[in-house]
């Protein structure tokens, strides 16, 4: 099937520019002026913009395990609908991804699937229990990039060592959620002023920083890639923004949220469940570093963390419910509406952000950026276009978003995964599905 | 008077001065019937008061009931041991299912904090805060507040001590925000790791020094100590936590000389206040508990009785 976009403004991370663009055989064939070729589909897309396909360096898809939450269809349309064409699925499930068996069933129920590229993160260690590595070969062989243990950060030093040295030798790239759970214990909020107020069992930044430096040192001494999962705070940024000076293989991400929501929008919500995440919400301060983190670029990546949680989970009390909120159908949007519109990025450093750096991470080198021979993965985004989180309109099993019922501009329009159209607003034509828009 | 127009009680921070002085009002007129021959007045009477107990409690529990019976209401206790909780049921699906009932008023306890006003959502009925994990527990600071008023005439321009696991007390911070509605100063004092972060911002002076402390404080407020923190290294010996942080003798000579002394009970003597002090201090520790019942009384029907004249009290 031969595509062919018409008056695309091209951006990518580094320019924009005015073109055709040709899809043959899943690939891009042409971009350039007044391409005269004939193709089965014709899209117009004067006025708006399109974007390499986006990359999530950090979804969870509850798969397999919990499929009431998330199954790998509902969370392939969430990420078609969002703009993202790569997801990369962190192995908290049950049973867990440590073995290349579970890796292969994911790679193939998802291609089966065909409608985004579904990458599984391997665990370092056996269930992710911080004891005994995996066999990172093995899990390389069945298609993982990355490994991680997900929200069980290593605490065992020695181990974290080892777990670097031999992914070394693979050249896979070890994913750190950075938690120091002694400290965190079982906190709920960051711990400050309103922690205090309420009696909030909370969590100290430093819980977070100070495993960010451990991680940091490790990776330094061995001298091999590092990739710090959702910074959120102040004082994490302080000395990632010092040691990327000296140390070229360290690389972070973000969440829309740490860079939108605060301590004060948890109490405002009466402490809702959709308002609690892991690391935990931050204060202005935070919020405003990370804005000059990610204009500066210290700050690599914008990844969801989409967290599917069922409803019965998050409308515990707060301090009862599960981390997480969910992430993929909102990324682009928040991050359009919050960082692009605020003039605090541009829309080629949101591209940057959201699809060339996860790309350069990965090494993927034929993704992440729009041009002659890639694969072709693009969205076509409109952002002159409002639209309401609604619940019902989500089409991730799982509706936990503390966005819910807010204005968000930027909508994609259509998502083009390895040259076919998976989703044009609002249907999925390869399954025949409505996002019920 | 002020018209009362509360629905729920939740928290001492949503409670206005005038709104506590209704309460004490009230809770006067209270006391009353609880010395009669026959102990019960008809306010309540047709209306359902649930006892609805999710972490473990006799003492408040057993108060609010009385309070409930008192006035004629229905009283139904559910806990969550001997309930559907332990078969896991959810406290949100625990409400909704109660719901079916159409009480009148929920009285909530719950490990948990500041969940409560999520819980409006899910029923029609009054809720009264009984203690939500560490956040608040209302009934308490108004009981200690209508304390100190009964003794000492006015709640104004004190200076109010707490000493202790301030952390970890809701009935702390109930205190604080009503005391400092009377424009009352607070004090909190204890080991560093008790004190939450940043909690001068909310008014109050922080001393870890209770020799200091307590100078010239009008009011004592005493908390019970957990033993149990002592493994989390809150502080280091039960030994050492009672010589920097017992109320003796002759600390209590370094407060004024009509300083009050309470404490929500139970005592653990010679730990929290040196056993000592127990005949002069226990009377008005037992006081607390009977104005307990008054102030329960008196909340219950104001939210209970709906567009009621608060001036006096039908009889």
């Amino acid at each position: 099937m031969k595509i062919l976009i018409k008056s695309a403004t091209i951006v990518n991370s580094k320019n924009t520019i005015l073109a055709d663009i040709l899809i043959e055989n899943g690939r891009i064939a042409k971009v350039e002026r007044n391409v005269k070729e004939d193709a089965d589909r014709k899209i117009d897309a004067k006025d708006k913009f399109v974007l390499p396909g986006l990359i999530d360096l950090h979804t969870h898809l509850r798969t397999p395990g919990r499929e009431d939450e998330e199954d790998l269809i509902s969370g392939s349309c969430a990420a078609a609908k969002g703009g993202f064409t790569t997801i990369l699925c962190m192995p908290n499930t049950n049973p867990c991804i440590d073995n290349e068996g579970v890796v292969e069933w994911i790679r193939e129920e998802s291609q089966k699937i065909g409608i985004v590229d579904i990458i599984p993160i391997g665990a370092i260690t056996k269930e992710r229990k911080g004891k005994e590595l995996t066999e990172f070969g093995a899990l390389k062989k069945a298609g993982c990039l990355a490994l991680s243990d997900d929200g069980s950060s290593i605490d065992d030093s020695y181990l974290f060592r080892r777990a670097l040295e031999y992914a070394k030798m693979f050249n896979l790239i070890i994913v750190s959620h950075c938690e120091d759970k002694s400290l965190s214990l079982q906190g709920a909020m960051r711990e400050c002023f309103i922690s205090g107020k309420y009696g909030m069992s909370s969590i100290p930044d430093i819980a977070e920083t100070i495993r960010v430096f451990r991680d940091i040192e490790i990776a330094k001494y061995v001298n091999t890639k590092l990739h710090l999962a959702h910074i959120s705070c102040k004082k994490s940024i302080e000395l990632i923004r010092k040691e990327k000076e000296i140390f070229s293989y360290l690389t972070c991400e973000t969440s829309p949220h740490y860079f939108i929501l605060t301590v004060e929008d948890v109490e405002k919500s009466n402490f809702h469940g959709n308002f609690k995440v892991n690391p935990p919400l931050g204060e202005r301060n935070d919020v405003e570093e990370i804005k000059k983190a990610l204009k500066e670029g210290i700050i690599d990546c914008i990844a969801t963390d989409h967290a599917p949680h069922s409803f019965a989970e998050k409308e515990a009390p707060f301090e009862n419910a599960p981390f997480g909120v969910i992430g993929l159908e909102l990324a682009f949007s928040l991050t359009y509406t919050y960082l692009v519109r605020e003039k605090i990025i541009s829309l080629n450093q949101l591209v940057e952000k959201l699809s060339y750096n996860p790309a350069n991470i990965l090494g993927l080198k034929e993704r992440g950026e729009i041009k002659e021979d890639a694969i072709a993965d693009l969205i076509i985004v409109d952002v002159n276009k409002s639209w309401q989180v609604i619940s019902k309109n989500l089409v991730s099993k799982s509706k936990n978003t503390p966005f819910l019922n807010s204005e968000l501009m930027g909508l994609v329009e259509l998502t083009i995964h390895q040259g076919k159209i998976v989703y044009e607003r609002p249907f999925f034509p390869s399954i025949n599905l409505s996002s019920g828009e | 008077m002020v018209e009362w127009t509360k629905k729920h009680i939740l928290e001492i921070k949503d409670l206005t001065r005038q709104e506590m002085e209704v309460v004490f009002n009230l809770a006067s007129s209270f006391k009353e019937v609880s010395q009669r021959e026959v102990k019960k007045t008809p306010a309540l009477r047709g209306k359902t008061v649930v006892n609805l107990f999710f972490e473990n409690s006799t003492r408040t529990r057993t108060s609010f009931e009385l309070a409930a019976k008192r006035l004629s209401a229905d009283v139904l206790n559910f806990s969550s041991s001997t309930s559907s909780i332990s078969k896991g049921e959810s406290v949100v699906d625990t409400i909704k299912n109660l719901e079916s009932y159409r009480p009148d008023i929920l009285i909530i306890r719950i490990d948990t904090g500041a969940c409560l006003k999520n819980f409006l959502n899910y029923t029609r009925a009054s809720i009264i805060n009984a203690g939500d994990g560490k956040n608040e527990h209302p009934t308490q600071a108004l009981l200690d507040m209508f304390t100190v008023k009964e003794v000492k005439g006015s709640l104004d321009n004190l200076n109010v001590l707490i000493v202790g696991d301030i952390m970890h007390s809701r009935v702390c911070r109930s205190n604080i925000f009503g005391f400092q509605k009377f424009s009352s100063k607070v004090r909190v004092c204890g080991p560093p790791a008790f004190i939450p972060f940043e909690f001068e911002k909310l008014g109050v002076d922080v001393f870890y020094d209770l020799d200091r402390a307590i100078e010239d404080v009008d009011v004592i407020i005493m908390l019970r100590i957990q033993r149990e923190r002592q493994n989390l290294a809150y502080f280091s010996t039960l030994r050492e936590y009672v010589e920097n942080f017992s109320l003796t003798p002759e600390r209590l000579k370094r407060a004024k000389k009509d300083c009050i002394v309470m404490h929500p009970g139970p005592v653990n003597w010679d730990v929290e206040i040196s056993s000592t002090l127990k005949d002069e201090l226990h009377p008005l520790i037992l006081k607390q508990v009977e104005n307990g019942l008054a102030i329960r009384m008196a909340v219950l029907y104001l939210v209970g009785a709906e567009k009621r004249e608060h001036k006096t009290l039908r009889r």
